[in-house]
């Protein structure tokens, strides 16, 4: 074989094994969806050994499975809970803390301000888990005595949606700094040329036009919270009937069904966690579609 | 401006200053607690021991012989002369008062001590070596009776030093050794970075060179793209759910059964790609186009010229991939609890079950009585490498860009 005619077959043999290597890449998701999907969904056919009904699933309020009660919709409503109101927690903070970086602040502050927001964003989330079960737990233990409610040692509702606001703010505030960093120039000099305070420009001019990106830093927020595992597995304290609203109740959330008791790798306890990680995907796509509509309607009139 | 307008950009100032000081704060604290309570159980020992303890029966040889201890003695401490032993009284994470061995002098005959056991090992020297527990100590009197001391008969340090002093000979110790280290699950760890790296970075390069050298900019292309986006996007936990079942297969055709390393670092893998893709693909896009059309118009091959130009180029790219790909496989958790149990494995072997660091904390935090001190110990340690992966990732891809021109 000539040369030309080995390195042409290198080169095909190449680009077909870098074609490969990406159609592996993209596949992964549908295999991730197609597997979980059909293992989750069997343990509702007839052809499986002790069945649950899809109805009882999806509209339970229950979840015992000594008693073979599995009802995820109190466990869909808690972390729907849980996750409102970390978001309505971080959320201010996040935006603020993002203006003051990008517009405010000194360079030298601000450099020192954008560190801490990647440090919190590196740290793994077992180690905010230590942290909310040392800090996090205790100090709601103590809120709720100053109202006279014992808590279950402080594992609680309140404390999964503090500990939640914690994690995803990171996430929140570095894409609400990008967004604000990229409101064009000229909105700001056209709002104070018209006699707006640097404030009223901020709030008025500089948060709305940084909308999209915002909101865009709300969606991973909130699929953040949504699908936090570790961490709230250790504050949640796992409750088996639900929902509740009071926030110094022990709750349970979709991730934090799916790590209890762990034990065993086959049977209806096991296979159902595929059931409720169906659940877990489909809030996390119904959540982003709501927050994109509503995306659309907040601010519509700049 | 009207002192109302003042007034009013005042409060919202204030606001925005209160967030951002909250947004310090929580960082302050987080670092603050998490080095506070682990310090004190963060030492070489924690991280050279096993975690689980193990019991010995032991006999000590007699010499009279009389040590020193180089050190101050601390007020709960004793030390016995004799055999050059410090006694110490304190308190487990339990809040049980214990009994240990908390010093050595040099040659001290604790360190010549034997097993006992029936079996193989008899007679083999077996070192009761500082932070054993000392159960159960037989010691033989200068009348020949024998006396009994140690945890179960709630002997306090200065005692057992003193009757130790007077005593004859030992006539044999039973101690349990110091667990609660960490040994294992870093070797797990790094067994789980180099497997997960292995095929990720392969993989991950190759895809990316794929979707911006080769592929057509057309609907698959994007198709393509947008899927390894979506992937991103996965909580951990699914991930965890997805190994068992897509990923256990592969591994059962090594010979591997049930939960396993080798399955963690296969699921890994996959968590990782989207990192590894992205990272590759930004430095590929700073590759300069002049490179590959020189390359080509000079008879190269494309494959040739991706081998020999544009990885080249693009190494910091994949350096910084490699980092940051280390660092997300030592902060994840749920993916692994799934995938390699959560059984604390001292010595882990790629196709048995094991914990990472952060699922050894995930390990203790679960029990009924959390050690918290060693998971903030672990957590420090965790803590400390995250942080050094991602500022050199930073310097890095500022290097990078002082490259670039930027």
């Amino acid at each position: 074989m000539n040369y030309q005619k080995r390195k042409k077959l290198i080169d095909v043999f190449f680009q077909g094994l870098f074609a490969l290597a990406a159609m592996i890449s993209a596949s992964m998701i549908v295999f991730i969806v197609i597997f979980i999907v059909v293992k989750g969904v069997s343990v509702f056919l007839p052809n499986y050994t002790n069945p649950i009904s899809l109805f009882k699933f999806l509209g339970g309020l229950t979840w015992r499975p000594d008693q073979g009660l599995y009802g995820v919709l109190f466990i869909v409503i808690n972390t729907l809970i849980s996750a409102f109101i970390a978001i309505l927690l971080a959320f201010p903070i996040a935006v603020l803390t993002a203006l003051y970086i990008a517009k405010i602040a000194p360079k030298s502050i601000s450099k020192i301000l954008t560190t801490v927001i990647e440090l919190l964003a590196a740290i793994p989330s077992v180690v905010y888990g230590v942290f909310a079960v040392g800090v996090i737990v205790k100090g709601v233990d103590n809120l709720a005595q100053i109202f006279n409610y014992s808590t279950f040692g402080g594992r609680s509702l309140l404390a999964v949606a503090i500990l939640l606001a914690i994690m995803i703010l990171p996430t929140m505030t570095s894409l609400s700094i990008v967004a604000i960093k990229s409101v064009k120039k000229e909105l700001i000099h056209a709002s104070l040329a018209l006699g707006a305070s640097e404030v009223q420009t901020n709030f008025k001019v500089v948060l709305p036009a940084a909308k999209s990106g915002i909101f865009s830093g709300l969606t991973l927020g909130l699929a953040r919270a949504f699908g936090e595992a570790t961490a709230v597995s250790m504050v949640a304290g796992n409750r088996s009937i639900g929902p509740t609203l009071n926030p110094f109740n022990i709750t349970r959330t979709l991730t934090s069904t799916m790590l209890s008791g762990l034990n065993e790798t086959t049977g209806l306890d096991y296979d159902v966690r595929y059931s409720v990680g169906i659940v877990l995907m489909l809030t996390i796509i119904i959540s982003n579609i709501v927050i994109s509509y509503v995306k659309k309607r907040v601010g519509s009139e700049v | 401006m009207t002192k109302a307008r003042k007034i009013k950009d005042g409060i919202k100032q204030g606001f925005i200053y209160l967030a951002s000081s909250i947004t310090f704060i929580i960082l302050l604290s987080i670092f603050a607690f998490i080095f506070i309570t682990g310090k004190d159980t963060l030492s070489i020992d924690m991280i050279r021991n096993n975690y689980w303890s193990e019991n010995y029966l032991v006999s000590v040889p007699d010499k009279q012989v009389s040590f020193t201890l180089e050190r101050d003695l601390k007020a709960t401490e004793a030390f016995s002369e004799r055999y050059g032993v410090v006694f110490e009284d304190y308190i487990d994470f339990e809040n049980q008062s214990q009994l240990r061995v908390s010093g050595l002098s040099k040659g001290s005959l604790f360190l010549a001590s034997k097993d006992l056991s029936i079996g193989d090992n008899t007679d083999d020297i077996l070192k009761i070596e500082v932070g054993s527990q000392i159960e159960k100590l037989e010691v033989v009197n200068k009348d020949g009776s024998i006396e009994k001391f140690g945890m179960i008969y709630n002997t306090s340090a200065s005692e057992l030093a003193k009757s130790l002093d007077a005593a004859a000979s030992i006539k044999s110790v039973y101690f349990i050794s110091q667990g609660g280290g960490i040994w294992g699950s870093l070797i797990a760890t790094l067994k789980l970075i180099g497997i997960s790296l292995l095929i990720a970075l392969p993989l991950g390069i190759f895809t990316a060179i794929y979707l911006n050298e080769i592929a057509k900019k057309n609907k698959l292309t994007k198709a393509m793209e947008s899927s390894i986006e979506l992937l991103a996007g996965v909580p951990s936990i699914i991930f965890g759910l997805m190994g068992v079942i897509v990923l256990y297969p592969i591994t059962t055709l090594f010979n591997i059964d049930g939960l396993s390393i080798f399955l963690g670092g296969l699921t890994m893998a996959v968590v990782l790609l989207p990192v590894v893709i992205r990272s590759v693909t930004e430095s590929l896009k700073t590759v300069p186009n002049g490179l590959r059309m020189a390359s080509l118009s000079l008879g190269a091959s494309k494959s040739q010229t991706i081998f020999k130009i544009i990885l080249p180029s693009a190494i910091s790219g994949i350096l910084s991939a490699v980092l940051l790909a280390i660092s997300r496989i030592i902060g994840e958790s749920a993916a692994l609890i799934y995938t390699m149990g959560t059984f604390i494995n001292d010595s882990p072997k790629l196709s048995e079950g094991a914990t990472s660091l952060a699922v050894h904390i995930w390990s203790l935090m679960s029990q009924e009585q959390p050690n918290f001190e060693l998971a903030s110990a672990i957590s420090i340690i965790i803590l400390a490498m995250v942080l050094v992966l991602n500022i050199s990732v930073k310097l890095i891809s500022k290097r990078l860009d002082r490259k670039l021109g930027y």
